[in-house]
C-alpha cells in the first residue's frame, strides 16, 4: 500500500507525506491542528511520519504493520527493543562501580575520622578566637595540632590564642613545632599578625627580665617599676606583670620613704591576691608605719599579717625560704622602730657569716 | 586560556561523565520515561548520552534535565569533603584524600546539563511560568544561568564550578558542624 487517506480532510496521498497521531492518519496540513486538539483533550500529542511506523525507531528493523510492533510515545519498536526500553536497567558494571565507590567513601569517612575531629576542633577554636575567647580556644587548637602539626592555619591560630591569653610557652611550642617555624606563606595577614604579636610579647618579656634584675639592686625599685609597667602595657595579657609592676611601685615608695603609698599599695595587693608574699609585704608596710608613728595598732596588724604570711607559706618551700629571710627584718623594724634597707640590715646583722638573728 | 582536547578531558574526568548519565537514567526511571539508548562513556562528542521518551510532564522534564546538575554537585561536595580537611586545612599528605579530591572534582566538573537538556526546559518553562508553575519559575533563571555557564566551558567554567563547589561546600559543612 503506497497511499492512505487523511482522517481529518479526506486527502489521499503517498504514505511518505502522511503522519500518524494516536493511531490515526493525518496529512501534513491537519496534523499540527490535530496534535494541538489532542493535547487540549489531555491525550498524547506527539505524532510521527506514517512511514516510521514500519521500522523500529531504535534498531531500524522492518516491522511493517506487524502486531509485534509496540508503540511507545511517538515511536514504534520491534519486540526485543520494546522489552529493553520498557525496563532499561542499570548495567551490572555500573552497579558494582557505584557500590565500590560507596564502600570507598565509607572507608574514607572512617579513615578520615581523626581529620574530621581535628578539623572540627580547629573551626571551634577559630570561632572562639574570633569571639576573643582565647583561653577557651587554645585547647581546641592544640588538639588539632596533635593530628596536624603542619597545618599553618591551626598553628597560627593556636599561637595567636596562646599569646593573647598570656600563655607564652604554648605560643612558643605552637610556632616552633610547626616545621621549625617555617610557614607556607610568610606574607599572609594571619602570619604577619601573629608575628607582630609574638615580637611584642618578646619585647615585654625582655623588659620583665630587666625589671626583675633591677628590682634586686638596692634603690632601683623605681626603675624596675617603670620597666615592669612598660612590659604590662606592651603585653597586658601576660599574667602577673601588672601586679608585679604595682608591687614594685610599693618597693619604690619604700625606697623614697613614702610609707603611706607603700601601705596603700600593699593593702590593695593583699585584697587582690591573698598570698604569703602579699601578706609579708603588707606586714612590712604596717611595720614602717609603726616605726614612724609609734601607733601600736600598726604594730599589732603587722604581727598578725606576718602570722598570716607564715600560714600561707607552710605548704610552699620557696615562700617559706623567702619568709625566713624577710621576717627577721620586719621584726627588727617593730622592735627598734628603725627602717633600714636590706643591704644595711645584711651588713649589720648578717655580714659574711650568713643570716644572723637581729638584736 | 590553554586548550586540552575533549577526549583527554573526558578520559581524565570519566567518573563525572558516568555519574552524569547515570543521574539522567535514574530520573528517567523514576518518572517512568522510556529510555531508548544509553551511553555512559565514549571518546566522542558528546562523551555520554541518554536518549529517552519526551514527556509532557514538566516536573519529569525538569528533573531528568537538571538531575545530573544536582546529583553531581551533591556528590562533588561529599567526595571533596572527605578530602578537603587533610589536603587544604590540615596539610596532611594522604593519598586516599587526593584520590577523593580527583573524584570529587571530576564529578563536579560534569555537573552542567548539556545545552540540549536545557533547551527542553527553556522551550516549555516560560508558558508554564506564566501559569504560576513554581518549578518553571525556578527553572527559568537557573536554566539561563546554566546556558551561559555551558558556553563559558571554553574558559573552563566547568572546572571552576567543580573547584568552587569542592572547596566552598566542605568549608560551609564543617563550619556549620563546628557550631
Amino acid at each position: 500500500m503506497s497511499e492512505a487517506t487523511c482522517c481529518a480532510c479526506g486527502l489521499t496521498a503517498s504514505i511518505r507525506s502522511l503522519f500518524d497521531l494516536n493511531g490515526q492518519t493525518f496529512c501534513e496540513r491537519c496534523v499540527s491542528t490535530a496534535s494541538r486538539e489532542a493535547r487540549d483533550r489531555g491525550q498524547p500529542s506527539i505524532y510521527m511520519p506514517l512511514i516510521s511506523r514500519s521500522i523500529c525507531a531504535r534498531c531500524n528493523t522492518f516491522i511493517g504493520e506487524a502486531s509485534s510492533g509496540v508503540q511507545i510515545g511517538g515511536a514504534r519498536f520491534c519486540q526485543p527493543c520494546s522489552i529493553l526500553i520498557k525496563d532499561w536497567d542499570y548495567p551490572v558494571w555500573l552497579k558494582i562501580s557505584l557500590a565500590s565507590l560507596l564502600l570507598l567513601l565509607v572507608t574514607a569517612l572512617v579513615h578520615g575520622h581523626k581529620y574530621f575531629h581535628a578539623g572540627r576542633e580547629m573551626y571551634r577554636g577559630e570561632r572562639l578566637v574570633v569571639q576573643g575567647r582565647y583561653a577557651e580556644a587554645l585547647p581546641h587548637l592544640q588538639e588539632t595540632l596533635t593530628v596536624a602539626p603542619r597545618s599553618d592555619k591551626a598553628s597560627l591560630l593556636a599561637a595567636k590564642a596562646a599569646i593573647l591569653s598570656g600563655d607564652v610557652a604554648s605560643a612558643a611550642k605552637a610556632l616552633h613545632d610547626h616545621d621549625n617555624g617555617n610557614y607556607e606563606d610568610g606574607q599572609s595577614a594571619e602570619f604577619l599578625e601573629v608575628s607582630r604579636l609574638w615580637d611584642r610579647a618578646n619585647q615585654a618579656l625582655e623588659k620583665v627580665d630587666q625589671a626583675v634584675k633591677l628590682a634586686q639592686q638596692e634603690g632601683r625599685s623605681a626603675d624596675a617599676a617603670q620597666l615592669m609597667h612598660e612590659a604590662a602595657s606592651l603585653y597586658p595579657q601576660l599574667p602577673g606583670v601588672a601586679f608585679a609592676a604595682e608591687s614594685l611601685d610599693g618597693g619604690a615608695a619604700f625606697d623614697r620613704g613614702d610609707y603611706d603609698t607603700f601601705l596603700r599599695v600593699s593593702e590593695k595587693q593583699w585584697k587582690e591576691n591573698a598570698s604569703s608574699e602579699s601578706a609579708a609585704q603588707l606586714s612590712s608596710a604596717l611595720a614602717c608605719k609603726y616605726a614612724v608613728t609609734g601607733n601600736t595598732s600598726f604594730r599589732q596588724r603587722a604581727q598578725e599579717m606576718m602570722e598570716r604570711a607564715r600560714d600561707l607559706a607552710k605548704d610552699d618551700a620557696d615562700a617559706r625560704k623567702s619568709l625566713d629571710e624577710y621576717a627577721p627584718r620586719i621584726q627588727y623594724r617593730l622592735d627598734s622602730r628603725r627602717v633600714i634597707s636590706k643591704a644595711e640590715y645584711d651588713r649589720i646583722f648578717r655580714g659574711a657569716r650568713g643570716p644572723a638573728k637581729p638584736k | 586560556m590553554f586548550y586540552i582536547p575533549g577526549p583527554v578531558i573526558a578520559a581524565l574526568t570519566f567518573p563525572g561523565i558516568i555519574i552524569h548519565e547515570a543521574a539522567h537514567l535514574f530520573f528517567c526511571r523514576l518518572f517512568k520515561l522510556q529510555v531508548f539508548d544509553v551511553c555512559f562513556f565514549r571518546f566522542g562528542n558528546p562523551a555520554g548520552f541518554v536518549v529517552h521518551q519526551e514527556s509532557e510532564d514538566f516536573t519529569a522534564l525538569f528533573f531528568v534535565s537538571m538531575g545530573p546538575f544536582f546529583g553531581n554537585t551533591i556528590l562533588c561536595v561529599i567526595f571533596c569533603s572527605a578530602a578537603f580537611l587533610p589536603v587544604w586545612e590540615l596539610k596532611i599528605s594522604d593519598p586516599l584524600a587526593y584520590f577523593f579530591y580527583w573524584l570529587g572534582l571530576s564529578i563536579g566538573m560534569h555537573s552542567f546539563p548539556s545545552t540540549q537538556d536545557l533547551s527542553h526546559l527553556w522551550d516549555k518553562a516560560p508558558e508554564l511560568a506564566k501559569k504560576g508553575n513554581l518549578l518553571a519559575i525556578l527553572s527559568l533563571p537557573l536554566a539561563g544561568l546554566l546556558v551561559v555557564a555551558n558556553y563559558a566551558r571554553v574558559v573552563w567554567a566547568d572546572l571552576g564550578y567543580g573547584i568552587l563547589v569542592g572547596i566552598l561546600g566542605p568549608i560551609a559543612i564543617f563550619k556549620a558542624l563546628a557550631r
